[in-house]
Parts: C-alpha cells; sequence; structure tokens
C-alpha cells in the first residue's frame, strides 16, 4: 500500500489529476515528488505537499484531507484511492473503474463524468455531486456514488447513468437528469426533479413538488424489489426504503416526461 | 488623474510601482470587476497572463447563467430591431426587462415587417411587476419563481398538461405567434430556467418562429465574454496559475476565491460604476476606478488609481446593448485623465521589468 502523507495546510489549491496507484507504479519516490500539481503562480511539487512512500501495489492511501485537494482519483481506471479527510472538486472526475473512498466530506462536482466504479463519501458532499460541470454532456455516466451524509443541491444534475445513495439532498436534486437512479433514504429539498427527462428518484421524503409532477398511484414493482436487493448487497442503508409502500409520480411532464419520483408513503 | 498608496495621496508612478509590487508579492491574484472598455479589459488579460493570475467579471453570474445553458444546448435569439419592427407576441419574463425602456419602446412601436406588419402586437408578460402603464396581458409566476414557471408553461405547450389553466391559455397564445420573441435577464431567470426557456422556444418552433431576446448585464459583461473568447479561448472566468488559459468558473469565482481564503491579493478594475465588492478594504488590493466616483478615495483600498470614464471623459469601446454589438464610444467631455488600459499596460510592464513573469 502506497501513501501520500499531508504534510500540512495548503498555501493553494492542488490538482492531482493523474495521481492514481497506476501512475505511481513505475515511479521512484524522488520521481513522484517532482510531480507538479500546485495550481498557483508558484506552483507545488507533489513531493513538498505530500511526504511519500511507494510500494508498486494497486492501492494508495492520502492520509490528511484538505479542501484544496482537487480531482482526487480523477481518471481512475484500477486499484483503489482511499482519503483520511476531506477534498475538494470533482472528486473522482471521469473515473472509469476502480474503488475510491474518502471518510470525510467532498467540494463540489464528485463523481462528475465518471463511468465506472465505486465513489464513497463518508461525509457531505458539496453541490453538481454526480453533476455536470460547465459545458459537459453529463454529470455521473455509470459509476456508483455512496454518499453517507448530506448532499447539496443539484445532486445528479444531467446524470446520464448509474447510481446515487445519499443520506439526504438538497434542493434540485436529479434535475436534467437524462437517466440513472437515485436513492436518498432522508429528504430531499425543494424541486426534485426540475427538467428531468427519464432516471428514477427515490426518497423519504421531499420538499416544493414542481406542478410538473403528476402522481401515479402507489404500484408494487418488480423493479423495486430488484433495486432492494442490489442496495442490500451494497450494504447501504437505503434498502430500508424500498421495503414499504411508495408513492409514484412522473414527470418532468415539461420535458420528456419518463423520469419517475417514489416517495415513501 | 488621481493616485493614493497606503490612503496618501501619490504619483501616477509611485502608485503603479506600489500596485506592481503588492501583485508581484501574491501567490494567488485574482483581477476582478472587468467593467471597462475593451482596451481596458484586454489590458486586464494580458496582465493575467503575465502575473499567472484569474479573472472574473463582476457580471459573471449574470454571464453564466446564460452560458451554462448555451454551452449544454445553444440557444435561439434575435435582435432588438428584430423585435420591434417583426414581433407580433412578446413574453416579458420577470421584473428587470421592464427597467430600461425597452417594453415601452416595443408597445409603442408598430409592427412594420414581416408577415404580421400593421397588425396588432400581443404583449405578454410573466411573473412581472404588473405594470399598469404599458397594456399587456399579465400572467402571475407561481410559487418557485420563474424557472418553476417557465416549466409549468413548457408542459402546456407541449400538451402533456392541459385543462383550463392560465398557463393553457398563455401557451395558446405563444403558439398563435408568426414571430414570437420572450424578452428575459439571464440572472433573473437562472440558469435552470434559461436551459428550460430555450426548450420551450425549441417547442414552440415545431411549428411558428419563436425566439428569445436575453438583456445584457449593466457591466460590458458581453464584451468580456467576447473579447476573453478572442484571447483565451475560453469564457472569462479563466486562470493563468499553470501558464495557460485554463476555464473553471467555479474555481475561478472571485467572490468564492476571497472568502475561502484562496486569494491574497487582488486587482479591481471598475473605470465604469461596478457594485463595490464587499471584500474591497479587506484583501490587499489595486483599485482602478473611474475618476469622480465613490470609490475614487484613498481609503478604498491599500493602492488606488483613477482613471478616465469610458464613454464620459474618455474614449473607448463598449458594449452598446441597443445593437448588440462592441462600439466605440467618443468622450462626452474629456479630460486629461489617465486611461485605464494605459495604467494596466504601465503595471504588467513594471512587473515584468522585476522579472515577474509567469
Amino acid at each position: 500500500m502506497s501513501t501520500l502523507r499531508l504534510r500540512g495546510d495548503l498555501p493553494e489549491r492542488v490538482d492531482l489529476l493523474n495521481i492514481t496507484p497506476l501512475a505511481l507504479s513505475g515511479l521512484s519516490e524522488a520521481e513522484a515528488g517532482k510531480l507538479a500539481i500546485g495550481t498557483s503562480r508558484r506552483g507545488l511539487t507533489l513531493g513538498e505537499v505530500f511526504a511519500i512512500s511507494l510500494d508498486g501495489s494497486d492501492s494508495l492511501v492520502i492520509e490528511g484531507g484538505s479542501s484544496r485537494l482537487d480531482r482526487v482519483g480523477a481518471a481512475l481506471s484500477q486499484g483503489t484511492i482511499r482519503v483520511e479527510g476531506d477534498v475538494g472538486q470533482r472528486l473522482g472526475e471521469g473515473m472509469a473503474a476502480g474503488t475510491l473512498t474518502v471518510t470525510g466530506s467532498a467540494g463540489p462536482y464528485a463523481a462528475t463524468g465518471a463511468t465506472g466504479g465505486t465513489i464513497t463519501i463518508g461525509g457531505d458532499a458539496g453541490d453538481h455531486a454526480g453533476g455536470a460541470v460547465y459545458a459537459a454532456k453529463a454529470g455521473l455516466d455509470g459509476a456508483t456514488l455512496v454518499i453517507e451524509g448530506r448532499a447539496g443541491d443539484h445532486l445528479g444534475d444531467r446524470m446520464r447513468r448509474g447510481m446515487i445513495l445519499a443520506g439526504s439532498a438538497g434542493a434540485y436534486a436529479g434535475s436534467r437528469m437524462i437517466a440513472g437512479t437515485i436513492v436518498v433514504s432522508g429528504a430531499l429539498g425543494d424541486h426534485p426533479g426540475y427538467g428531468m427527462r427519464r432516471g428514477t428518484l427515490i426518497a423519504a421524503s421531499h420538499g416544493a413538488l414542481l406542478p410538473t409532477f403528476v402522481e401515479t398511484g402507489t404500484p408494487d414493482l418488480v423493479y423495486v424489489r430488484l433495486l432492494a436487493q442490489t442496495l442490500k448487497r451494497l450494504g447501504a442503508a437505503q434498502a430500508g426504503l424500498l421495503g414499504g409502500t411508495l408513492r409514484r409520480y412522473s414527470g418532468d411532464l415539461a420535458t420528456l416526461g419518463k423520469g419517475e419520483l417514489f416517495v415513501a408513503a | 488623474m488621481a493616485a493614493w498608496v497606503k490612503g496618501g495621496a501619490a504619483s501616477l508612478d509611485a502608485a503603479v510601482e506600489a500596485a506592481a509590487d503588492l501583485l508581484a508579492k501574491a501567490r494567488v491574484p485574482v483581477l476582478a470587476g472587468l467593467n471597462a472598455d475593451v482596451g481596458a479589459v484586454r489590458a486586464a488579460y494580458r496582465l493575467a497572463e503575465t502575473l499567472g493570475a484569474s479573472l472574473d467579471p463582476v457580471s459573471g453570474r449574470s454571464l453564466y447563467a446564460e452560458l451554462g445553458a448555451l454551452s449544454a444546448g445553444g440557444a435561439m435569439t434575435t435582435t432588438r430591431a428584430e423585435t420591434t419592427a417583426r414581433a407580433d407576441v412578446v413574453l416579458v419574463l420577470g421584473n428587470r426587462p421592464w427597467d430600461g425602456d425597452l417594453v415601452g419602446e416595443i408597445a409603442a412601436a408598430p409592427l412594420s415587417r414581416g408577415g404580421a406588419a400593421g397588425a396588432e402586437r400581443v404583449l405578454l408578460s410573466l411573473g412581472g411587476p404588473q405594470n399598469g402603464a404599458i397594456r399587456h396581458v399579465a400572467y402571475a409566476a407561481e410559487a418557485g419563481g420563474l424557472p418553476v414557471a417557465l416549466g409549468h408553461l413548457r408542459a402546456f405547450a407541449k400538451g402533456h398538461l392541459a385543462g383550463e389553466a392560465a398557463f393553457a391559455d398563455l401557451a395558446k397564445r405563444l403558439f398563435a405567434a408568426q414571430y414570437g420573441v420572450v424578452i428575459y435577464d439571464a440572472e433573473e431567470v437562472g440558469e435552470l430556467g434559461v436551459e428550460m426557456l430555450q426548450g420551450l422556444i425549441r417547442d414552440l418552433n415545431e411549428s411558428t418562429r419563436f425566439f428569445t431576446l436575453p438583456l445584457a448585464d449593466p457591466f460590458q459583461g458581453r464584451a468580456t465574454v467576447q473579447l476573453s473568447a478572442w484571447t483565451t479561448g475560453q469564457a472569462p472566468r479563466v486562470g493563468f496559475g499553470r501558464h495557460q488559459p485554463e476555464h473553471d468558473p467555479w474555481r475561478f469565482d472571485s467572490a468564492r476565491q476571497i472568502a475561502a481564503g484562496e486569494a491574497d491579493a487582488a486587482l479591481w478594475l471598475a473605470a465604469l460604476p461596478a457594485p463595490r465588492p464587499d471584500w474591497l478594504g479587506r484583501l490587499p488590493t489595486v483599485a482602478v476606478v473611474g475618476e469622480g466616483s465613490t470609490e475614487a478615495a484613498g481609503e478604498t483600498a491599500e493602492v488606488v488609481i483613477t482613471v478616465g470614464v469610458p464613454g464620459e471623459s474618455v474614449g473607448g469601446a463598449l458594449w452598446n446593448q441597443r445593437r448588440g454589438v462592441i462600439a466605440y464610444v467618443d468622450a462626452k467631455v474629456p479630460t486629461e485623465a489617465a486611461r485605464a488600459v494605459d495604467v494596466l499596460a504601465r503595471i504588467r510592464d513594471r512587473l515584468i521589468e522585476k522579472g515577474v513573469s509567469c
């Protein structure tokens, strides 16, 4: 297991794109220490920010966190990264496979464009978790994102495929959703599913509901039972929500209208 | 020209020297405001490139409400002149379009072009201030504001909702247009609302012609978008910390950078009047402000340099909202005031002389 131990507070945001077990496996500690990760005019190297210990394995632990650690695990394609602390924006951006775990909280745009693998955030996630960045066609795009705490606004904005699990979420969850599944064990904020085309939102409760979502009853769907089994295998707290009766709403009728919102009845 | 360094009156040379010293010491400098003529904003981008700074116009929130939707799905837009001459149905969204003379001018003008020439124009409003002075049919926005109302209206326009609701009636009126236009302010409607509106416009264009007329922000943002595009290939919020222009609307939001303690120095460019940021006076700042403005005082910032106001005391290329272009404006009352473009170029030259280069 390779480790990067944070030396102290960061004087600027740092960009950990391509700091993955695979990328570090062919480097000596001295070579890795020279990798540029700073974003300011002064710049910083990996060795200035972290005490580096590499063993060539496919497992990397970042000891210590900061809200200025951007793009942790971005483009990860194999192996595991575990961060013991917080991270900044775009956690796991474009990640294709592997396991990414953060024990603290994440900044905005966690898992944006991630096509595979599992991303777990032990604390809270900022706005646009699983959401699309500027000019991107899609947010989460096939990966699994687990947020054990609260997600901010615009959870899963323009999400295309994959699954998001969260404890609770802010306003406009599932906005502009193209497809995929979001299950929130607690409450959603106001206006969930704004502009969603397809996809599934499931929550215990919600804030103000859009006038473009219409109730379609309390169906007993095989899909929900299958989803519950999948969630149980993941050990997710959200599985319990699916055991009870769910009221279904269809929307957003302002767009394609093939999305659905399930709420505990 | 007047200048101050740490509250004391100074010559321009001394102020430029102090400004260069302040910026040279910074790790993460930001150039904010950017409310000035095109030449000065271009000089700001060049200064940022030399300094490795990021840029953020005061109109950023408004610009990105528009750009976010535009970059994702495009936009169908028209001009003020076409709207006035050709639009037989005009829908005014929200409150801000009523602030200027635009709506009154459209209401008073006859339809002179297109198939509806000579007919009476239908003026509609959604979520407006119920302006009684201009004859129009008003529809109230519901709780949740304009984005929710636009979605609700679009559901009726698509035929996904039906009934005797007010929005069913409004949708019928929109489809009856030969050449319809929706006037809105992007910041008021928000990115989600703008995208929903452009979707509604696409739906209306299945059977008629319909466009949008987005209002320009009042702080030269449209000119900055164009300048940033031809200078960096990106939208305005770019940073040069890594020797090339990186676009990141979240990372280079100057208010966020300063609130998070990331930025350690700033240059505030407001040759034209701009809302004073709350961080002015708290962060080591060079303020390049218009002469006669409330910020033209020694206590505004560590270094303050007054410059001519484009279109008032000096000439300059500015955004012309009526024509939707950048156009040169002569000084109304020319003075010997320093020009912002020259002040910024001198600061940049001094930084280069000091060996500061990103």
